[in-house]
């Protein structure tokens, strides 16, 4: 019975439509369950590491702390300051999720378990990428504030010197998977990992794309102790939630892309694919939470010239032996 | 006649008409910059529509990810941001944008008018190795002049930057 009725909906209007509409379905309910539980992790985490024990009163271990925090933000008024500019500040947070969400479509969280292979698909990552960083500037410029205005100016100085870094350690990878589609690159690593052919361009994509995420060491836009939150400071409520939401979602996109450009993708023995992902993503998670409390946030200097004196020669240079080696 | 992909090709085609339409009519910087970048994500929909996802990508990384974002930083460091500065039409101005816009339209529509554009109709798909190939071997000479050409660009802003520091 169900089964035809199913059918029926299929054949009016085709299956690949209906494959599109659960995937994204399902990618929102990872974004907003990623985000529960790295909200959960990063307090916790961080207690630990501290020798404090982190939230433990809501439900056990303090599991349904984000969830209440959750409600808070949902419940609180929408507060918008009245000299703002409201059709950029309203349009920042909006625009802040459409990378997030293009990201997870083309990410195969297991041989086919994927919303859509496109052939280009390191190519979407990367592009849709930048619209983050967009929207950080119409937060800081709308804001209307000089807080946030320093914060954007910082984030859009610091994706611009490690966007090339970034892009340019991905290249030796596509050079030797042959490739743009991620699928083809997790298929290319069956044999060794791209972590060990290609070390130097896994350090480099990871320090880049930690930078990318605006996360310690590299969190000068949001650093609080100058620039009180950076470049959300005047968002509340549901609004600063969605940019706290992109954040956390971001942290899992550069693990995921990370995995599944170094570190094999679904790629292990036994266990299905899909665990092995999320248990390799969720490993590069917790050591980007690591490096919070490891690293002193740098100086502005520093951070721009180790992408441009330091990451960048050294990703031509690594680029340029690659093609060399596999042309031999 | 209107098959869903013509609806497809009619909303990209609006999108970038209403993007290049703000940049030129709203008279402050920020959201003319924001309309560039809807023009591009327009002009990006309609390669994805001509079944050419590589070239809508590149579109997407090098026009919005590198060039809006980069005026977007002189945008910032320069200011006003929002407000509509107070002159910023005259009748000179108008009648100069007015000239320099019809002689580029009709430029345009002769050498788009000339062209024969042939049966069409047929399903092809350029991949992105033909693209590599065609670049390093058939276009090589032009590719590499173009390079030339940035590279020339890059020295000539970096000895500017150095001469004005100079100056001061």
């Amino acid at each position: 019975m169900t089964e035809t009725i199913v059918n029926n909906i299929a054949d009016v209007i085709g299956w690949e439509t209906i494959r599109t509409v659960v995937g994204l379905v399902g990618v929102l309910v990872v974004v907003v369950v990623n985000a529960l539980v790295l909200t959960w992790a990063e307090r916790k985490v961080s207690a630990h590491m501290q020798r404090r024990i982190g939230p433990k009163e809501v439900g056990p271990f303090g599991l349904l702390q984000p969830i209440a925090d959750t409600v808070k933000l949902l419940a609180k008024e929408l507060l918008t300051p009245q000299n703002v500019e409201k059709p950029l500040y309203y349009l920042a947070p909006v625009i802040v999720f459409i990378p997030v969400l293009v990201s997870f479509v083309v990410i195969p969280f297991d041989a086919r378990l994927q919303v859509k292979d496109i052939n280009v698909g390191v190519l979407v990552i990367l592009a849709f990428s930048s619209l983050s960083v967009l929207s950080i500037l119409l937060a800081g410029l709308g804001s209307n504030n000089k807080y946030s205005l320093i914060g954007s100016v910082r984030s859009i100085a610091q994706n611009i010197a490690y966007e090339i870094p970034l892009l340019l350690s991905l290249l030796s990878v596509v050079l030797m998977a042959n490739s743009l589609s991620l699928r083809d690159i997790v298929e290319a690593q069956k044999g060794v990992w791209y972590v060990f052919s290609q070390p130097i361009a896994f350090l480099i994509f990871f320090i880049a794309s930690v930078a990318e995420t605006n996360r310690t060491p590299f969190d000068l836009p949001e650093a609080e102790s100058e620039l009180v939150a950076g470049f959300h400071t005047e968002y509340s409520g549901m609004r600063f939630a969605l940019f706290f939401l992109a954040e956390y979602t971001n942290v899992f996109i550069v693990c995921a892309m990370t995995t599944t450009f170094f570190l094999g993708g679904y790629q292990g023995p036994i266990l299905p694919g899909i665990i092995w992902f999320f248990a390799k993503t969720y490993l590069l998670v917790f050591v980007i939470l690591w490096f919070r409390w490891t690293f002193p946030r740098v100086r502005f200097d520093q951070l721009l010239n180790f992408s441009w004196k330091l990451l960048i020669p050294l990703s031509f240079l690594n680029l340029i032996v690659t093609g060399g080696l596999l042309k031999l | 006649m209107m098959n869903p992909g013509n609806l497809v090709f009619i909303f990209m085609v609006c999108v970038t008409m209403v993007g290049a339409l703000v940049t030129v009519v709203s008279g402050s910087v920020i959201y003319a910059m924001l309309g560039l970048v809807t023009t591009m994500f327009g002009i990006a929909g309609l390669y994805i529509y001509l079944n050419a996802p590589f070239l809508a990508m590149m579109q997407i990384l090098i026009y919005v990810g590198a060039i809006a974002i980069l005026i977007a930083f002189a945008i910032m460091l320069a200011g006003p941001f929002y407000k509509r500065p107070k002159e910023w039409t005259t009748s000179g101005k108008l009648v100069a944008s007015l000239v320099v816009s019809l002689v580029s339209f009709f430029v345009f529509f002769k050498l788009v008018m000339r062209v024969s554009w042939g049966e069409g109709g047929g399903v092809f798909a350029v991949t992105t190795k033909e693209i590599g190939r065609a670049l390093f071997d058939r276009y090589a000479l032009p590719f590499e002049l173009i390079s030339l050409l940035i590279v020339v660009s890059i020295i000539g802003a970096t000895m500017l930057a150095l001469l004005s520091k100079g100056e001061k």
